[in-house]
């Protein structure tokens, strides 16, 4: 039987030959292999690091970030009979979710992708929250997981601005490639973190389990940017400052509130041109005019109060010497110099020149003075700031610079000084008139506008921007004082009195500047300004307010602008303690006073918890029911709130819930409106009970 | 008939049968572990895995065993041909309404049951090789033949053997073939070459034949690895050589055997300089790749998913080590890294979570199933048993060697299963028909001899 043999000796030198080659795998080349093995399993991946938080001056967020998912599929995991039998209803379900395609349209896009072995496709850009990613989860193909099915969802972190417009621009935005606007550009250092690398290995059932070796890059979280903006500020001056836009259909606007004794900026409102999905005019946050090159303009009569500060800091002239303006016309050289007034002022003092803004007053004055010394007029200007870059303070980018022609400049000529002295030929943005204006306001000292006040991670300060105030006065006191009271008296007889008020005074200077068209001339159109502080005898906030090109009737700073002015330093007055109290009170006033929930009512089993938890000290040991919080110096002393057997209970200041239980408990029938705590009540505390009477009670 | 059930309890091999179980049952294993997802958290029976599915299989199969196991013996030896019709058929059937699965039409939907009737073929087409050499054949030259033959000027030793029995025993085999590569399966369709093998053994291929076969498909692996500029040095010359040392050292050097020599000679170098031709234009594209896979680690990029398979295979397999990672921890096979986990790369889970040992075993197995089959096929008296017999153990024996090469990468991939261990109804149910059709041929050897 040779050839039996012949046979079966080639099946056993091929399976001799099988096992060598086994042998030669597992190993002579097993290492190299097991390797191998390691590194399909394994994989760096990208851990993303999580972008810092942008924080309100009270610690709301003004932007953070929140996890989403995105949709996608690769078509050609699932199986034929898989994809056959469930692709039609996946796309039902997908056309039914985002109703934004038919169902064939999805179907098509899938089918053409997995014929195409196309491995990755966007189901729907739109990014689902996690509430809707595990209802997605549950759908047929989708629930099969990404290996049999192959639907994956991606996790985005998505930047989410809680005040949605308000103060967007000066908060800001940044894109994938870095470009942006705002803080979220200015910042993106800090705010990025660094994004980190892990190696990850597949274990069975195609999760990736991150590897506790060596070799991983952590990735580090962004830091949290805390701003000086208080966000109800901002509200305010955003809703002052859009419905005077709204009215008026400027151009652009913007206004910016400051703190006066350190130059934090409390809001920045700006707003521009356009149109809302109806095709009506509004105004959206689209630039920062406040900073950018687009607000850097002809500053305008504001401008006239630096004339005045250096012109008095330069002479001894009192506010009451006095000035021929003449017949509301004066020529420099070619130039005619006009007064708004019809027929001029005549003679006024100076005090009135700023008060009615004469331009022929502080002109003739300063060029009177100052003719033959253009370079020190020039010298009090830049040391009052005007000339100073705000970046190093503010951090930010994107700002404009600041523009005062020298005497040097080939273009300057014998009509400078005069038009420079009222507001034009410089290029000052919004920001730099107000920082200069604070400066009056806070007794001469510079305070440098600021936006951030702090960088932390987590509760630890990383980079802390201290307020930056200037070493020395711009002016003596005695010359600030004068300045002041010129431009208190702006608002009480002058250009802006329709804006005086009783309660606090206000010290401000109205602005309008005419513009130029194409060829250089001036028409008319105008760029209106107020910038002011207020309280004046104590001043607290300063504020711009800037609109460019209102139309109608009033065209003019004091007209347009310093209503809103006023609106915002009415709203602040009224909800800022600090602008009322003196700031020596102020100082004194125990810390967590204004946390607790003072003069409200509520169980006493309930606030001794919560104080407890939050380490408060309290006081008394009454054991009472109900008692009302009494915050102490150092601690919380409790108030009892007796309830007298059959007598109508008090339950003012207690919750809805509380009272609601407490009334029904006696037998009342209760009616409610409004929200928040128990403000009134209908029936008297203490008189008699009646079983089923009706009570209302209304909250607040 | 009572002797003849106690005889069937005597001579039933039992050895080859417990080989048989073993191997179903470690394929059942592999499957099980190849489709196991720990997080998914299924019982191990659960309707939803494949290896449930393919115990549902197994237990068709040991009815399938008691059915051949009963029936008389006869019924295999008479109805060959009708069986062999039957398979056939079942073939044509498919190219008409066969189902489409991975871009091959070899799939046949009977009321949910999915049946590939290639793997039938292969049993009928057994059955049928075996019937037809049982018949006593007169050997003497077809007269046309022999005619075409002398008119055409074939040697004599050429047409020694071109008779119609060859022929006959040729169509039985090559009318599968046929069908199946029209199938576009082309896997399925090498296997059958395997019966060439028993006509080797039945002396209807002559040594000389074969030999020049293994030294064509030498040739053709050593051409494509030697590059074509060595292609003189490595090949030619030494075909060149060989001739002249055989026309010295012949005895009798005829001018006709002279001649002979050289055009031997002459045809090979043309086709191994034709080979680079034959590779590039009559291989389809992603056989070309197959090929080219293991040769060349660069090819690229329509060999990307070529080599893919092939890598993760032996990434597979080469991370296992010595004894493996052991049951149910294996990584690479688990995440559809290895494609076609549980069928045609099924070895890859041995070689992973059983290491060398598990491997060798799977091999020994084999090994010693093939010299069962071998030797028992060897010790039946009657020829209808012999050549069925011969045949079962080519089929198994071609499978395991094919698969096996294909998953360590001493083979190009074909998509054939390992016998019993791959996952899959048809291919386990064949192979079931093809071992227990045998052994029961072999339990009646005794009466079949009483019966000649």
């Amino acid at each position: 039987m040779a050839r039996v043999q012949v046979a079966f000796l080639a099946i056993i030198l091929l399976a001799l030959v099988i096992s060598l080659q086994i042998i030669n795998i597992q190993f002579i080349q097993g290492a190299d292999w097991q390797r191998k093995a390691e590194e399909i399993g394994l994989q760096y991946r990208v851990k993303k690091a999580n972008r810092g938080n942008i924080y309100a001056e009270n610690g709301l967020f003004l932007a953070t970030s929140l996890p989403l998912y995105r949709l996608s599929i690769d078509p050609t995991t699932a199986s034929d009979s898989l994809y056959g039998a469930k692709i039609d209803s996946l796309c039902i379900l997908l056309a039914n979710f985002f109703q934004d395609q038919p169902r064939l349209n999805y179907l098509r896009k899938i089918n053409d992708a997995r014929l195409n072995r196309k491995r990755y496709l966007t189901l729907n850009s739109r990014l689902l929250t996690y509430a809707e990613r595990n209802q997605i989860a549950k759908w047929p193909i989708v629930r099969e997981g990404s290996f049999r099915g192959g639907v994956l969802f991606e996790k985005v972190y998505e930047r989410t601005y809680p005040f949605k417009n308000l103060g967007i621009r000066t908060i800001g935005y940044i894109n994938e490639t870095g470009d942006g606007a705002g803080l979220e550009v200015s910042f993106n250092k800090q705010l990025a973190g660094t994004d980190g690398k892990a190696l990850y290995q597949r274990v069975p059932g195609g999760e990736w389990l991150p590897l506790n070796s060596g070799a991983q890059i952590r990735p580090v979280d962004g830091y949290d940017i805390y701003t000086t903006l208080d966000i109800n500020i901002q509200d305010v001056a955003h809703q002052a400052l859009y419905e005077t836009m709204q009215k008026t259909e400027a151009a652009y606007g913007c206004a910016i509130v400051m703190e006066v004794k350190t130059g934090a900026i409390k809001a920045m409102v700006n707003l521009g041109k356009t149109k809302n999905p109806e095709g009506k005019l509004d105004y959206i946050e689209n630039y920062n005019y406040a900073i950018g090159d687009q607000g850097n303009t002809d500053p305008g009569s504001t401008f006239k109060v630096a004339s005045l500060l250096a012109l008095l800091s330069d002479t001894t002239l009192a506010l009451q010497d006095t000035i021929e303006t003449g017949g509301g016309t004066f020529q420099y050289y070619d130039r005619t110099m006009t007064d708004t007034r019809a027929g001029g002022w005549g003679r006024l003092t100076i005090q009135q020149c700023l008060e009615n803004s004469s331009n022929i007053g502080i002109s003739k004055l300063i060029s009177r003075h100052f003719g033959k010394k253009p370079d020190k007029y020039i010298a009090y200007i830049r040391k009052f700031g005007l000339a100073t870059s705000l970046e190093p303070s503010m951090k930010m980018s994107g700002m404009a610079k600041p523009y005062i022609k020298s005497p040097q400049d080939p273009t300057w000529s014998g009509v400078t000084m005069p038009w420079m002295s009222i507001g034009y030929e410089s290029r000052l943005s919004p920001l730099q008139m107000l920082t200069f204006c604070n400066a009056i306001a806070n007794d001469g000292y510079l305070a440098m506008p600021s936006l951030v006040r702090k960088v932390k991670k987590a509760d630890d300060d990383i980079e802390v921007f201290a307020p930056q105030i200037g070493k020395d006065r711009i002016a003596p006191p005695a010359v600030l004082e004068k300045v002041k009271m010129a431009m208190e008296g702006v608002v009480l007889r002058g250009t802006a009195k329709n804006i005086k008020n009783n309660r606090f005074r206000i010290a401000g200077k109205t602005g309008t500047s005419q513009k130029l068209n194409a060829r250089g001339r001036y028409i008319q159109k105008y760029h209106t300004s107020f910038m002011g502080f207020f309280p004046a005898d104590n001043p607290v906030y300063s504020c711009i307010v800037v609109i460019d090109e209102p139309k109608g009737e009033d065209q003019y700073g004091a007209d347009v602008c310093a209503p809103v002015f006023r609106r915002i330093a009415d709203r602040l007055f009224d909800q800022d303690i600090e602008v009322q109290s003196s700031p020596a009170l102020k100082r004194e006033a125990p810390l967590f006073q204004t946390n607790l929930p003072a003069n409200q009512v509520g169980y006493a089993e309930d606030i001794k918890q919560v104080c407890d938890i939050l380490h408060i000290p309290t006081m008394s040991a009454k054991n009472d029911e109900l008692v009302s919080p009494i915050a102490g110096k150092f601690e919380v002393d409790w108030q009892e709130r007796k309830l007298k057997p059959n007598t109508v209970p008090d339950v003012k200041g207690l919750s809805l819930r509380d009272a609601v239980y407490m009334l029904e408990n006696q037998g009342f029938k209760v009616l409610f409106t409004g929200k928040g705590r128990v403000k009134t009540q209908s029936l008297m505390p203490g008189s008699p009970l009646r079983k089923g009477e009706k009570i209302i009670i209304q909250l607040e | 008939m009572r002797s003849q059930e106690a005889k069937i309890n005597n001579d039933f091999d039992i050895w080859t049968a417990l080989i048989y179980f073993l191997l179903v049952g470690l394929g059942w294993l592999n499957i099980y572990a190849a489709g196991y997802d720990p997080s998914a958290n299924l019982g191990w029976l659960d309707p939803s895995l494949t290896s449930t599915k393919q115990l549902f299989r197994i237990g068709v199969s040991v009815v399938l065993i008691i059915i051949i196991l009963t029936v008389d013996y006869r019924v295999f030896d008479t109805y060959a041909f009708l069986i062999y019709l039957a398979t056939i058929f079942m073939l044509l059937l498919v190219l008409i309404f066969g189902k489409e699965v991975n871009g091959d039409r070899n799939w046949l939907d009977i009321g949910g049951l999915r049946l590939q009737p290639s793997e039938f073929a292969k049993f009928g087409t057994a059955l049928a090789l075996a019937r037809f050499m049982t018949f006593q054949y007169n050997n003497q030259k077809n007269p046309l033949l022999s005619y075409a033959s002398r008119v055409a000027g074939v040697p004599t030793f050429l047409w020694d053997w071109l008779n119609m029995r060859l022929a006959y025993a040729g169509a039985i085999i090559f009318v599968p073939i046929l069908i199946i590569l029209l199938q576009g399966d082309a896997g399925s369709a090498l296997v059958f070459m395997t019966f060439s093998l028993v006509l080797y053994r039945e002396g209807l291929i002559p040594n000389w034949v074969l030999g020049a076969v293994i030294s064509i498909i030498t040739l053709f692996v050593v051409s494509l690895f030697v590059r074509e500029e060595d292609l003189l040095t490595y090949v030619i010359i030494p075909i060149l050589t060989v001739t002249l040392l055989l026309i010295i050292s012949s005895r009798k050097r005829t001018y006709q055997s002279v001649t002979l020599n050289l055009l031997a000679a002459g045809l090979l170098i043309v086709y191994v300089i034709s080979v680079e031709f034959i590779f590039n234009n009559v291989l389809e594209a992603h056989q070309k790749n197959r090929i080219l896979v293991l040769i060349d680690d660069e090819v690229d990029p329509e060999g990307r998913k070529e080599r893919y398979n092939l890598k993760h295979s032996l990434v597979a397999i080469g991370s296992g080590g010595l004894v493996g990672k052991g049951f149910l921890q294996g990584t690479q096979t688990k995440l559809n890294y290895v494609p076609e986990q549980s069928t045609d790369f099924i070895f890859c889970t041995v070689g992973e979570e059983y290491g060398w040992l598990g491997s060798f075993v799977t091999v020994f197995l084999f090994l010693a199933l093939m010299y069962r089959l071998v030797d028992l096929a060897e010790r039946q008296k009657d020829k209808f048993a012999r050549v069925f017999g011969y045949s079962v153990a080519s089929i198994i024996f071609f499978h395991f060697a094919i698969n096996i090469a294909m998953t360590i990468g001493l083979f190009p991939v074909v998509g054939i299963p390992l016998p019993f261990v791959s996952y899959g109804g048809s291919s386990l149910w064949g192979f079931t028909i093809l071992v227990f059709i045998f052994l029961k041929l072999d339990a009646h050897r005794e009466s079949q001899m009483e019966r000649k």
